[in-house]
């Protein structure tokens, strides 16, 4: 699986940790640097609260376009 | 999201890890009832059940801690060195306990019990300090490499 720079990027933007998000989606900070490093997959329960946490939709940080892939 | 235990991809690594151990467990009892049938007897029957048992949930409860799937994310962070100075404590005294009471009770000789409960005893609390000292290590490192 690639990385999601993306949603590494939207991270960023809000000046955001991983660990901030991992409290504001309520898991562990090693599950979102999975998800930015591609190891994990995520629920879409999960993604929609990552979403929510970055105010970003699901398109912005999880659709693969095909620069992303 | 769930505010108490594991998250997701911490329950998928952990039912994992949870299956290969059980797995690990069936093979090697069944590995040990073969070379018994061959007539290799690597320790006596009690002890032998014992450290395999032990050394399944040993490796799968380092597994778990190595691979951050033991404790949620909403643990609270607390030193719990009394509550297991506590349980060693009362650990100890049960075991004391059940030992004097079976010595003393009618339907065993107390040859028996000496027999094999003193390795077996010393193997699991070897083993657990073991496996205890892993944990710690691991921590240290992962802790460590959260740091960087």
């Amino acid at each position: 699986m690639s990385k999601n720079l993306k949603l590494k990027s939207a991270r960023a933007a809000k000046d955001m940790s991983q660990k901030d998000v991992a409290n504001a989606v309520g898991v562990t900070r090693q599950t979102i640097n999975a998800i930015e490093n591609g190891d994990y997959n995520p629920s879409i329960n999960l993604c929609i609260a990552i979403c929510k946490a970055l105010d970003k939709t699901l398109n912005d940080i999880f659709w693969e376009d095909d620069v992303n892939e | 999201m769930n505010k108490k235990g594991l998250d997701e991809m911490q329950l998928q690594r952990k039912y994992k890890i949870g299956n290969q151990g059980f797995v690990m467990l069936l093979y090697l009892l069944l590995l040990d009832t073969g070379l018994y049938g061959f007539g290799f007897r690597w320790i006596s029957y009690p002890a032998n059940v014992m450290i395999i048992l032990t050394l399944c949930s040993g490796i799968y409860v380092v597994r778990l801690i190595s691979g951050n799937a033991f404790v949620g994310p909403f643990a609270k962070n607390e030193k719990p060195v009394l509550k297991a100075v506590l349980t060693a404590l009362c650990s100890v005294s049960v075991a004391a306990v059940i030992i004097v009471l079976l010595k003393n009770a009618g339907f065993s000789n107390a040859g028996q019990i000496d027999d094999m409960s003193a390795p077996i005893l010393f193997i699991t609390a070897a083993t657990g300090l073991i496996i205890a000292a892993v944990t710690g290590v691991i921590k240290r490192k992962q802790n460590r490499d959260d740091g960087k």
